[in-house]
């Protein structure tokens, strides 16, 4: 007969082993399938702390489970357990953990928003206006209008989002963040590309008939290449053609 | 006259009385060059008929004969409760809970397997990358699944489960309100029907959600949830009035607080919720009519109105409904882990505590679904510290649940199992949960299939299993009759595996950036994407040996003990089915709902525990 004490013993310390090998396991995973901005960085650490932490979590509760489930079957044996209405030391240990859990996520997740949010300066700005359903990206500086997203690389961008109609959702996986386009209001977002390519952009918040095809091209380029464009697609004074010509996508 | 006796023939003699006055009533004006809009038809229409309807169930009919100045004769006031044996009963406005429970219970498990056929709908738009039904009717078939779900959530434990024993289990006759009980069942059935033909009226097209200004450019069935909806909700109120008035005026002597059953803890602290949240959703989604119907601008940015004030209102509601659907769960889980494990429940008072707080909180984390909505830039900071800090009583439930496994005499039987799947599946969503709570996580993973996992996760996780616990372990009371322990067994395991079959891979597939709410998706997504659509057939095929069980089951399974699982709460102690009062004589309570191991009462059914 194990004792009450060494059943505890031996739980725990498949759960420390557990753990640990778990949290290695994930600890170094890149989480978040393309990092292309600064802002999709600091998400992807607050992603592997929390998959890290969640690993002796998760064990804690399923070693429980599994060590019940094999060790304290009845198995036809008509007697009741001991009379235990619950332990003082163990509930107070329970809830001071959760509590320093929740304090310390916090503190790192009000730590990454302010870091993602925070800095309200930029370089770059784009005024961005979605519609059912398509997306319309304006770029004040050259004057310049077009349904393709293209900036700079390295640089801080600000996005100044709206809609027409209904709320859509402006998001590049691969710079980790989105913001709804919401109609009567503003709304805007910061992101600093860091790698420069071609990304896929979606819109996120359902909309209507089209919506799973509201998709668009953001192109990330060095500062020389997105002057380029600018100029190219800037209409020309005379030009009665829409602005929008010049920035068709090849496809 | 049959037809004109009180009974479900006359309500649908009355409904369709009803609906014809108020349309017809305005399809004439129209014809008279009067400007009348099909939503206005639709809405009076309803109108009518629901209280045609209600008038022919006789939902009325005492309160007619009070405002009449007629006496209610004692026989009338018996009959109304039922018979018992009779099976028409169920058919009927009876005031007896216990069979207000059963309608509830068959209400939501018929609803579950109409929804369930929507989901597997979905599933079949989704098995390959490309359209087949078309984005139309994929966006219509959705809103209709979430909107049944979000009902079967609701009512399936509470209506039912808690209608049928909150009353035995606190030693009471019957409901406070017999007859507003009734009453409020009886609203549903109409509502229902309305989603459930929706797509006869054009379909609804904005998910369960119904953002504005999408909501407001949808078609007629837009309309029909919106009427539904704000209907179930006037039913929610009056049976969470009841609730409370019965826990807190009807219980046998004896029964103080802390002796409740946790269960009865849960329903009490639902009811808070579903009376004080409920109005709020109520009067959202009434400016959202008034917005299409009669030309108000609540919503309207066009015309000065603000279209996140719907989402403020709409999950100040919302968020707290989703813990009306998982405290059920949770407390039918924590009251059944007591028996099979021939323990008391571990740290009861603070499981009490727990739940008290969590529906507190829930009134306070209502944003953390609008992180990217476009609120202030930092309110999402204090509403991400109150959706951390509701874990640690949501936490709570698995001290107890744990605590109480620790150490135990474990009876592997049909419910049991259900417990344990209950906890891992809970355990994954409230997990999940925090990557949704912490805002620069949220910001990449919102509006993507992790959430959709994540609420998987916790709605089936919390309500649905607790349901499938709750019916197994309660069916012997309910029916009298035992159901089959390996048709029991075949349904957890094959649910359980199909479910997370189905749902742990869309993790990964919000992760790898695959949205919500769309009918089609990149071709890499393909292979996943046709494994969940088999693992999500199979789900349905097991809840197929569900209803196959319950059904033959009830009809002719061996008969029941009053308490085969040796329980020591008061459900137990009478016969099974109870009796029409309940109990011969109100018990008087002595001890605590769970003294399993103390001294005397080891392995003795608990009759010397509630004297008679």
């Amino acid at each position: 007969m194990t004792s009450p004490r060494r059943h505890l013993w031996i739980a725990a310390a498949i759960w420390a082993v557990l753990s640990i090998v778990g949290a290695v396991l994930v600890s170094g995973i890149q989480i978040m399938p393309v990092i292309a901005s600064r802002e999709a960085v600091i998400e992807n650490s607050a992603f592997v702390l929390l998959t890290v932490l969640s690993v002796p979590v998760l064990m804690f509760v399923v070693v429980g489970l599994a060590y019940s489930a094999i060790w304290f079957r009845a198995d036809g044996d008509e007697a009741d357990g001991p009379p235990i209405h619950g332990h003082r030391g163990f509930q107070t240990v329970w809830l001071g953990i959760s509590f320093a859990l929740v304090v310390g996520l916090f503190g790192y997740g009000a730590v990454g928003l302010i870091d993602i949010r925070g800095a309200q300066v930029s370089d770059f700005e784009v005024q961005v206006r979605a519609e059912q359903w398509a997306w319309h990206f304006t770029y004040p500086s050259a004057g310049v209008d077009s349904q393709e997203l293209h900036i700079p690389v390295g640089e801080r961008v600000h996005f100044i989002i709206n809609s027409d109609d209904v709320i859509h959702s402006f998001w590049v996986p691969a710079f980790g963040i989105k913001q709804d386009a919401v109609p009567g209001r503003t709304t805007q977002i910061y992101v600093t590309a860091t790698v420069a390519g071609t990304y896929p952009g979606l819109c996120a918040e359902l909309c209507g008939l089209g919506h799973t095809d509201m998709r668009f091209t953001t192109v990330v380029n060095d500062r020389a290449a997105l002057e380029a464009w600018l100029r190219q697609s800037t209409p020309s004074p005379a030009g009665s053609q829409p602005p929008a010509s010049g920035s068709e996508q090849p496809s | 006259m049959r037809a004109l006796k009180p009974g479900l023939l006359r309500a649908v003699l009355g409904a369709a009385i009803g609906a014809a006055i108020g349309a017809g009533s305005l399809i004439l004006a129209g014809s008279l060059g009067m400007e009348i809009t099909d939503g206005e038809i639709l809405g009076l229409g309803y109108l009518l008929a629901l209280i045609g309807f209600l008038l022919g169930i006789g939902a009325f009919r005492f309160w007619l004969i009070w405002a009449t100045g007629r006496e209610v004769n004692a026989q009338e006031e018996h009959a109304a409760h039922g018979t018992a044996g009779d099976w028409r009963r169920y058919f009927r406005f009876t005031t007896d809970h216990k069979v207000i429970g059963v309608q509830y219970l068959a209400t939501a498990f018929a609803l579950f397997l109409v929804a369930g056929t929507f989901a597997m709908l979905m599933r079949l738009e989704l098995a390959q990358p490309g359209l087949l039904l078309g984005k139309e009717a994929y966006n219509e078939i959705f809103s209709t699944h979430g909107a049944m779900m979000i009902t079967v959530a609701l009512i399936s434990i509470v209506g039912g489960l808690g209608n049928y024993l909150v009353p035995i289990m606190i030693g009471a006759r019957d409901m406070a309100f017999p007859k507003s009980n009734a009453f409020s069942y009886w609203l549903l059935p109409l509502p229902i029907l309305l989603v459930a033909i929706n797509p006869l009226l054009g379909g609804f097209d904005s998910g369960w959600t119904a953002y504005p200004p999408l909501s407001q450019q949808a078609n007629l069935g837009q309309q029909a949830y919106l009427m539904a909806f704000v209907t179930v909700g006037v039913a929610s109120i009056l049976s969470s009035i009841n609730f409370l008035v019965t826990v807190f005026r009807m219980r046998a002597p004896g029964m103080s607080l802390m002796r409740m059953p946790i269960f009865v803890w849960a329903l009490t602290v639902t009811s808070v919720l579903g009376l004080v949240a409920t109005s709020i959703v109520a009067s959202a989604f009434t400016m959202l009519l008034f917005d299409r119907v009669l030309g108000t601008s609540f919503f309207r940015a066009s015309r000065g109105g603000d279209v996140i004030l719907f989402q403020h209102l709409f999950w100040f509601y919302s968020h707290p409904a989703v813990y009306i659907m998982g405290l059920p769960g949770l407390g039918a889980i924590l009251e059944i882990v007591p028996v099979f494990a021939r323990k008391p429940l571990f740290a009861y008072p603070l499981a009490v505590l727990s739940f008290i707080s969590i529906g507190v909180m829930s009134f306070m984390v209502w944003a953390h679904h609008m992180f990217v909505s476009g609120m202030a830039t930092f309110f999402p900071i204090p509403i991400m510290l109150t959706t951390e800090l509701i874990s640690v009583p949501t936490g709570i439930v698995f001290l107890s649940a744990l605590g109480t496994i620790w150490m135990g005499r474990l009876h592997f039987k049909v419910p049991m199992l259900w417990v344990f799947g209950f906890i891992w599946a809970f355990l994954i969503g409230g997990i999940t949960g925090v990557f949704l709570a912490d805002v620069p996580t949220d910001l990449t993973l919102h509006d993507t299939y992790f959430v959709v996992a994540h609420f998987h996760y916790t709605i089936v996780g919390g309500a649905i299993f607790g349901l499938f616990a709750g019916t197994y372990y309660w069916f012997p009371k309910i029916t009298g009759r035992m159901y089959s322990e390996r048709l029991g067994k075949l349904h957890f395991w094959w649910f359980t595996l199909a479910f997370n079959a189905t749902f742990l891979p869309m993790f990964w597939l919000g992760i790898e950036g695959m949205r919500r709410r769309v009918a089609d998706y990149p071709a890499q997504f393909g292979g996943v994407n046709l494994w969940i659509s088999f693992a999500a057939f199979n789900i349905f095929l097991s809840v197929a040996v569900f209803v196959f069980n319950i059904v033959r089951s009830w009809r002719r399974g061996p008969q029941a003990a009053s308490n085969p699982w040796r329980a020591q709460t008061l459900e137990w102690q009478t016969a099974s089915p109870p009796p029409i009062q309940n109990f011969d004589h109100i018990p008087t309570v002595t001890t605590g709902p769970y003294e399993y191991g103390s001294g005397p009462l080891i392995g003795v059914p608990a009759e010397g525990r509630s004297t008679p």
